[in-house]
């Protein structure tokens, strides 16, 4: 505590209220008014400039090459001369109909459930954060960073898919018996997957609790 | 009261435009908007253009999977397979690059391609993984865009653009090429025939074939095609000939061509050969055609014209003129009484007589008004020494020789040439004459004399007073009784024979000289042995007489002249060529060929080869069968004698002869006759086991 005494201190004490930056990288704390970290070099901010439009720009890009990652096939699938090609949603119809639902219920998670969610989330967690916003009954502070980190978490579980297409498109390439090659949703969902996690890397959390600290003052 | 600076909380800056304030992460999301409406606008463009092909039959056709090939490239997918609105044919939607469409004409050709086994070859196996595609064949035309099609159920012979000339082909039948026989080129493959048609009149098949480039450049005026389907046997001076050809033309019929003379010309569009039957005819017609710009005219003949046929040569100095075209007969009417003349029909080509090529019938009809005035007559010939088939022969005779005649026009166009008696009798009178010189000649009364000489001769050597007589005598009496009752002169009408049937028969022309020789030599022995007789024995004049007059006939046949006569009997010999039994050996030949070849079309069918398979497999059941049977039968009847011999026994033992006793020797004996009846059975088949079956 570094705040005088006699003062009140505000119910929670915050690095920025209390004039100190912390350096995103190695986290050695410097006086406010630093801008570069004299450990590491890194650039030193209170709070990461432009994170909401960063936030929302990876994401609008995540959904926006999402959309093609759904409608085009992922795999094509030659068997002896035949060509067949299958979508995410159609592979996980297709799956259910040959009575693997247990495959079809971890496809359906990892590349609709999954990413629909962290859309979902990432963009609750930038509108909340908004000053002013009109969303944040229902969530505490808690919740909200508990979603943040399960968002960061789970992101790359998305790319199981992808790792899926991968693996399949190198080693079955049995020439005419049987080849499996990406198509081009598989680059769009991993496109998808990779700015859904950037954006969710660009979301500062301490913007979480800059709201309470708003409120408390 | 704080450390805190609360200006410092206060401050406000100024609000920065939202411009400004924009971030350049946001080209990500543009770069991404831009990357998807990129794909979205490829997409789309690599959709195709939708086309529509009608085809009758889509089999294996399946939407979404068949694609579509151009030259064995992928130009497009098909989408959808439906019926057309009455159900009657299949409507087949299809998308089609769009570069590709954009250039593809009406006449585009879409047709299924399945795996087929034809006697071509196989074709279309690769179709039997990846299942059936469209191919489609059609000349780029840029701009030309057509969007629906009508598909063909085969695949046409010529891809568009194959480098080649089509020609068209003429006959009289097509029963032995079908569509897609093989054009054959010194036994190479250079083309295909398409399906024959009938032309409208229905007087000739007509159908076109390809050349392929750059076999079609030995294409002049002078090329002949002939058909060499299946097989051809001749029957000639030369001997019987079979010529097969390869397996596919056997199948399918086949058509070879080549130039068959120099200083032909490029052939003009819409050029029409004829296809000759064989070989040896397309390379005798040194004229053109025979009917493309042919003239006909009438020629009436007064004897009989049996031996003349419709397609028979007209010849003009040796060179074929023209062919004929039908036979009849008219009433002829200036007679005092009716008279029946036989009208012959010829067509002739006024380019072999070495007018222009498209003169017409008028400088024809005129040249052979002058040729008329000049002793050309119409005649009757024999084709060949070894044939009865007859030609008409425009023979230049003295004008002095004949009487004048000219070319008569008749009314309704047609001119009638005028004949004169051919000169056919004479050789049927020369014919006649080779037989009655050789019935004339004594052999008969030689062999007589001869025999009648033996038996004079062992009268006196079996008389007593020639016991003594020389040694010599009796080599004589074997030698004359050797060449007498020898093989030779027992086979000498035999040979005669023998020299009749064979067509060659120089080799036993020499062995009849052979014989006289030796016979000429036996007889020179009888002389001197009848001087040594007649000098040791003058007791037989008779005897000495009749081998003077024996000696005296044989020296009278001379040997060239029987040599001379003998080669008349071979010329007679063509006569029996030409006779009716022999004219029948070429057809029945041929007759037995078509029923080859319709054996081999049951072959083609597949069928055939299942029933004699049946057939046999029924036979050799059944042959097994009789074999069992057979095997058990000398068992059966080894049984049967035994028995017999029992019974035997046992009647023996029972006593002497009664009635009972009489009776079953009776039956006993008939028991024999069965067991050796049965016995010769089993022997009869034993020899010969398809006796059972062929009821023989």
């Amino acid at each position: 505590m570094s705040a005088p005494e006699g003062l009140v201190p505000p119910p929670t004490l915050t690095a920025r209220a209390a004039g100190l930056v912390g350096c995103h990288s190695c986290g050695r704390v410097h006086e406010k008014g630093a801008d570069i970290c004299t450990r590491c070099g890194t650039a030193l901010h209170s709070r990461m400039p432009n994170s909401l439009q960063r936030v929302w720009a990876w994401l609008f890009a995540g959904i926006v090459v999402y959309i093609p990652a759904n409608i085009y096939p992922m795999l094509q699938t030659s068997s002896l001369g035949r060509t067949t090609e299958s979508t995410i949603m159609g592979g996980v119809v297709e799956l259910v109909e040959y009575g693997s639902i247990g495959v079809a219920l971890i496809v359906f998670v990892a590349s609709v459930l999954i990413p629909v969610g962290k859309f979902v989330a990432i963009g609750y967690l930038a509108l909340v954060v908004r000053p002013g916003s009109r969303w944040r009954k229902g969530t505490g502070f808690h919740g909200r960073q508990h979603l943040f980190e399960v968002v960061e978490f789970i992101g790359r579980w998305s790319m199981i898919d992808v790792f899926v297409v991968a693996i399949l498109s190198a080693l079955v390439q049995l020439d005419f018996a049987a080849t499996i090659n990406p198509g081009i949703a598989a680059v769009s969902f991993s496109l998808s997957v990779a700015f859904t996690m950037l954006a969710a890397q660009s979301f500062d959390p301490r913007l979480i609790w800059d709201v309470e600290e708003a409120k408390a003052v | 009261m704080s450390y805190q600076d609360p200006a410092e909380m206060k401050i406000d800056p100024p609000k920065r435009s939202f411009w400004r304030n924009l971030s350049l992460i946001w080209l990500v999301p543009l770069f991404a908007v831009v990357i998807s409406l990129g794909i979205a606008w490829q997409t789309f463009a690599a959709r195709g253009v939708q086309i529509e092909i009608v085809f009758d039959n889509a089999s294996g056709v399946t939407p979404g999977e068949t694609i579509i090939r151009f030259r064995d490239v992928r130009i497009g997918t098909v989408e959808d397979v439906q019926f057309t609105p009455d159900l009657s044919q299949v409507l087949v939607t299809a998308s089609i690059d769009r570069a590709v469409a954009d250039t593809l004409p009406e006449d585009a050709r879409f047709w299924v391609v399945q795996p087929e086994v034809s006697a071509r070859g196989i074709t279309g196996l690769s179709t039997v993984l990846s299942g059936v595609y469209i191919e489609t064949s059609f000349t780029p035309t840029s701009g030309a865009a057509a969007r629906s099609f009508t598909g063909t159920a085969a695949a046409p012979l010529v891809r568009e653009g194959q480098e080649g000339t089509r020609i068209t082909l003429r006959t009289r039948e097509a029963n032995r090429v079908s569509e897609g026989a093989p054009i054959l080129f010194r036994g190479i493959e250079v083309g295909h025939i398409e399906a024959p048609r009938l032309i409208l009149s229905g007087e000739s098949v007509v159908f076109d074939a390809f050349i392929e480039a750059p076999h079609d450049r030995r294409l002049t005026t002078a090329t002949r095609f002939w058909d060499t389907s299946g097989f051809s046997v001749s029957f000639g001076a030369s001997g019987l000939s079979l010529n097969v050809g390869n397996l596919a033309a056997l199948l399918t019929g086949g058509i070879a061509f080549d130039t068959v003379f120099s200083g032909g010309e490029p052939l003009n569009p819409g050029y029409v050969f004829d296809l000759f039957p064989d070989e040896a005819s397309a390379r005798q017609s040194l004229f053109r055609s025979v009917g493309a710009n042919a003239v006909e005219m009438s020629i009436e003949f007064e004897g009989s014209v049996s031996g003349l046929e419709v397609g028979a040569p007209v010849q003009y100095r040796g060179l074929r003129v023209g062919e004929v075209r039908a036979i009849g007969a008219v009433l002829a009417e200036d007679a005092d009484r009716p008279e029946v003349r036989l009208l012959t029909t010829v067509a002739l080509d006024p380019q072999a007589i070495g007018l222009p090529a498209e003169a017409g019938a008028e400088p024809l009809i005129r040249f052979l008004e002058d040729a008329v005035a000049q002793g050309l007559r119409a005649r009757l010939s024999t084709s060949s020494l070894f044939s009865a088939a007859l030609i008409i022969e425009l023979a230049e005779l003295p004008v002095d020789e004949v009487a004048p005649a000219e070319l008569e026009r008749r009314e309704n166009g047609m001119a009638v040439l005028p004949s004169i008696a051919s000169d056919l009798p004479d050789f049927t009178a020369t014919a006649e004459g080779v037989l009655e010189r050789i019935n004339a000649l004594p052999i008969e009364e030689l062999m007589n004399q001869a025999v009648r000489l033996m038996a004079s001769v062992e009268m006196v050597v079996s008389s007593e007073g020639s016991r003594q007589a020389p040694d010599e005598a009796l080599a004589l009496i074997r030698d004359i009784r050797g060449l007498v009752g020898g093989e030779d002169a027992q086979a000498l009408p035999g040979e005669l024979r023998a020299g009749l049937a064979d067509l060659r028969g120089m080799v036993e022309e020499l062995r009849l000289r052979d014989a006289v020789d030796r016979l000429m030599d036996v007889l020179d022995n009888v002389e001197t042995v009848t001087a040594n007789t007649a000098t040791a024995s003058e007791d037989f004049p008779e005897l000495v007489e009749d081998l003077r007059t024996l000696v005296a006939r044989a020296s009278g046949v001379e040997v060239e002249e029987l040599a001379a006569a003998a080669s008349r009997v071979l010329n007679s010999a063509d006569q029996l060529i030409g006779s009716d039994e022999m004219r029948q050996l070429p057809p029945a030949l041929a007759r037995a060929l078509d029923e080859v070849q319709q054996v081999l079309a049951d072959l083609r069918e597949g069928e055939a080869v299942e029933n004699v398979n049946r057939t046999l497999a029924s036979a050799r059941s059944a042959a097994d069968a009789v074999a069992e049977a057979m095997n058990s039968l000398p068992g059966l009847t080894q049984r049967l004698d035994r028995l017999v011999d029992q019974a035997d026994g046992l009647i023996a033992s029972y006593g002497s002869r009664s009635d009972f006793n009489s009776e079953a020797m009776q039956v006993m004996r008939e028991f024999r006759e069965t067991a050796r009846a049965v016995t010769q059975l089993a022997r009869t088949i034993e020899r010969n086991p398809n006796s059972l079956l062929l009821g023989r």
